[in-house]
C-alpha cells in the first residue's frame, strides 16, 4: 500500500524535523522573554512574520539571498527588541514590581495590542495577500528521501542556532546569569546578577531569533500579515512541554510537535492542521495547569 | 446614588439612553435600527464578560466561543425548532459548555488562562469548521428570518439582562467573593470563600448571555459562515471595551462600549485596517497610561489626589 510506504519512508520524518526545528527556534525566543520577565509575548509570531517579509522584500527587490539576509534581519529584530524594552517594557516591569499578577495580565494585553498593530500595519503597507518566493528549490535525493535545498538549509540553521544558544546558556557566564534569572530572579539579584542587562539581552535575543525564524519560514511556505499567530501558539506548546530556560528539552518538545503535526495531517487531512495544533495546546495547558512551574518548582 | 461626575453622567446616560433605545425602532430607518442593534450587542457581550473577567480578574480571551456556539445552534436547528426555544437553547448550550469545561479551565491561572481561553475558542471554531466541511456545508443561507424590530427588542432585553446581571453580581455577597479571589485567591479560600464554586458559577453565568446574543445575531445576517461567528476579533473588541471603560460596576462597560462603538462606526467600513491599528494603539495606551479606564479618569478628576476632607 503506497500510503503506508509514505508513512514509513523518511520523507515525512524529514518534513517533521524541518517543522520541528523552526518551532524550536520560535519557542526559544518566547522562552527567554517569558522566563526572565514573566511576560507572555503573544506578538512573537508577528515578529516571525516581519522577518519573513524582510527576507521576501530583500529577495524580490534586490535579489539578496535569504541566507545572507538572515543575520542582518536577526540583528534588526534584536535592535527592535532592545528599543521596545528600553522604551516601553522596562517602565512596565518597574511599575509592576508591586503586583506581579497584574503586571503579567497587563503585559499580555500590551503585547496583544502590539500584535494587532503589527498585523494590520503590515497588511496596510504590504497588502493582506499571501506572499511566497522560490529559493534553493532544487530537489536533492539523500538515502531515498527527496529534499529541497531550502529545507535542508532551514533545518541546519535553526538546529545550530538552538544548540548554540543552549551552549551559551550552559557555558558562558552571561548565559548562566540568564538562567539564574529564569530560575530564581530574586536570588540572582541578590548574588549580583545585573538583572537589567539580562532582561534587555533576553528581549534582543528573543526578538532576533523570532526574526531569524521568519527568514527561514519564508523560504518554505507562503505567508501573510496574519499568519504569525499559529507560530506563537506552537511556541507556547513547546515551552509548556519543554520547560522554562531549558533549550534542549524545548528542542525535543518542538520535534515532537513537528512529528504530531506532520503525521497527524498526513493521516487525516490538511483541514485538521489547526485542530491538531490548538488541540495540543489546550491539552498541554490542561495537563500542566500552571505551565512549567508546577514541575520545576521554581516559582518566584 | 453617588455624586461624582461619572455617577451623574452615567445616570443621565442610563435614563435617556434606555428611553431613546426604546423608541428608536419606531422613529428611525432600518440602517439606524441596525446600528442600534450592534450597539446593544456589544453592550450585552461586554457586560456579561465583566461578570467573570472583571470581577475575578480571570481575563477571558475566548468570549466569542459562547457567541459562536449560540449562533451555530440557532442556525443548525433552523426551521426545525421554534425560534424562541432555539434562542433559549443557545443560552443553555453556551452555559452547559462553560460548565463542562469550567473546572479544568479555571484551574489554569494568570496569563495562561488568557491564552488558554483563546486557544479553546479557536479549537472549537476549527473543529466545527472541519465537521462542516466534512459534511459539505461550508456556509448556510437562512430564508424568512424575523423582522429587524423583533430582533432589536430581543437584543434590547439581552442587554438589559446582562447589565442587571453584572449590577446584581457586583453588589452581592457573591460578587464580593469574586472580588476577594481577584485580590488574592489563597487568602480568599482561607477565609472561607468557596473559590472553585464561585468561579464556576461566574463562568457559567457570563456564558449564557453571549450564547443567546449569538443566537439572535445569527438571525440578523441571513448568510452564515462558521469563521465569522467565531471571529476572535469579537473577543478582543469586548476586552478593549471593558478595559477602556474601566471600573468595577456596570457604568464602565457602558462608557467603553459607547466610545469604541463610535470609533467603529466611523472607521470600520471605510478603513478597517486603520481601525484595527487604532484599536491596538488604544490597548497599549490604556494599559500603560490609563489602567483604570474612562471611569478612573472621571474619578481622578472628581477626587483630586491627596487626602480628602
Amino acid at each position: 500500500m503506497p500510503f503506508i510506504d509514505t508513512l514509513l519512508s523518511g520523507q515525512l520524518l524529514f518534513s517533521a524535523l524541518v517543522t520541528g526545528s523552526i518551532y524550536a527556534l520560535v519557542a526559544l525566543g518566547l522562552n527567554l522573554v517569558y522566563g526572565t520577565m514573566r511576560m507572555l509575548n503573544v506578538a512573537h509570531g508577528d515578529l516571525v512574520t516581519l522577518g519573513a517579509y524582510a527576507a521576501f522584500w530583500a529577495f524580490t527587490l534586490w535579489g539578496v539571498s535569504p541566507l545572507l539576509a538572515a543575520p542582518v534581519v536577526a540583528v534588526l529584530g534584536a535592535a527592535l527588541g532592545y528599543g521596545l524594552y528600553r522604551g516601553v517594557f522596562r517602565h512596565l516591569l518597574g511599575a509592576g514590581a508591586a503586583n506581579p499578577g497584574r503586571m503579567e495580565g497587563n503585559s499580555l494585553l500590551l503585547f496583544f495590542g502590539l500584535s494587532i498593530l503589527l498585523q494590520n500595519a503590515a497588511a496596510m503597507a504590504f497588502t493582506p495577500n499571501n506572499r511566497a518566493y522560490t529559493y534553493l528549490g532544487d530537489v536533492v535525493h539523500l538515502g531515498g528521501v527527496a529534499m529541497t535545498g531550502n529545507r535542508i538549509a532551514a533545518l541546519l540553521i535553526a538546529g545550530t542556532t538552538c544548540i548554540g544558544v543552549a551552549l551559551f546558556l550552559s557555558r558562558s557566564s552571561a548565559g548562566l546569569a540568564m538562567r539564574a534569572v529564569i530560575e530564581r530572579r530574586d536570588a540572582a539579584y541578590i548574588v549580583g546578577v545585573d538583572v537589567d542587562r539580562v532582561q534587555w539581552s533576553s528581549f534582543a535575543m528573543g526578538f532576533g531569533s523570532a526574526a531569524l525564524a521568519g527568514v527561514l519560514m519564508s523560504m518554505l511556505e507562503q505567508f501573510s500579515p496574519f499568519s504569525g499567530f499559529p507560530f506563537t501558539i506552537a511556541g507556547f506548546i513547546v515551552i509548556i512541554l519543554g520547560g522554562l530556560g531549558n533549550v534542549m528539552a524545548g528542542l525535543a518538545a518542538a520535534l515532537l510537535l513537528g512529528v504530531i503535526e506532520t503525521y497527524g495531517v498526513a493521516l487525516t487531512s490538511a483541514n485538521l492542521r489547526s485542530v491538531l495544533l490548538y488541540g495540543c495546546f489546550v491539552g498541554a495547558l490542561l495537563l500542566f495547569p500552571n505551565g512549567v512551574f508546577a514541575r520545576r518548582g521554581a516559582r518566584g | 446614588m453617588d455624586k461624582t461626575l461619572a455617577g451623574r453622567l452615567s445616570l443621565a446616560l442610563l435614563v435617556f439612553g434606555t428611553a431613546g433605545l426604546c423608541v428608536l425602532p419606531f422613529v428611525a430607518n432600518d440602517y439606524i435600527v441596525g446600528t442600534g442593534l450592534t450597539l446593544l450587542m456589544w453592550l450585552a457581550l461586554t457586560q456579561s464578560w465583566c461578570v467573570l473577567s472583571k470581577l475575578t480578574g480571570y481575563i477571558s480571551l475566548g468570549h466569542v466561543v459562547f457567541y459562536g456556539l449560540g449562533a451555530y445552534l440557532v442556525v443548525a436547528t433552523w426551521n426545525q425548532v421554534p425560534l424562541v426555544l432555539a434562542v433559549l437553547g443557545a443560552g443553555v448550550l453556551a452555559a452547559a459548555f462553560a460548565a463542562l469545561v469550567g473546572l479544568p479551565v479555571l484551574r489554569v491561572k494568570g496569563p495562561y488562562f488568557v491564552i488558554l481561553t483563546f486557544g479553546l475558542s479557536e479549537l472549537v471554531k476549527y473543529s466545527i469548521m472541519a465537521a462542516e466541511s466534512a459534511n459539505g456545508t461550508a456556509s448556510r443561507i437562512l430564508f424568512g428570518t424575523p423582522d429587524l424590530v423583533l430582533i432589536y427588542f430581543a437584543m434590547f432585553v439581552l442587554a438589559l439582562l446582562a447589565t442587571a446581571l453584572l449590577r446584581w453580581a457586583s453588589g452581592s455577597r457573591f460578587g464580593h467573593g469574586l472580588r476577594s479571589l481577584r485580590e488574592n485567591e489563597e487568602a480568599a479560600e482561607t477565609l472561607g470563600v468557596p473559590v472553585v464554586r464561585y468561579k464556576l458559577i461566574a463562568f457559567v453565568l457570563s456564558a449564557a448571555i453571549p450564547g443567546m446574543v449569538g443566537g439572535v445575531m445569527a438571525l440578523r445576517s441571513t448568510y452564515f459562515v462558521v469563521g465569522q461567528v467565531f471571529d476572535p476579533m469579537i473577543s478582543i473588541t469586548v476586552i478593549a471595551m471593558a478595559l477602556l471603560g474601566g471600573g468595577d460596576t456596570v457604568r464602565g462597560p457602558i462608557f467603553g462600549v459607547l466610545f469604541l462603538f463610535l470609533l467603529q462606526e466611523l472607521l470600520w467600513a471605510s478603513a478597517p485596517l486603520l481601525y484595527m491599528i487604532i484599536l491596538g494603539t488604544i490597548l497599549i495606551v490604556f494599559v500603560l497610561l490609563v489602567p483604570d479606564g474612562i471611569v478612573g479618569l472621571f474619578a481622578r478628576r472628581a477626587r483630586p489626589p491627596g487626602p480628602t476632607r
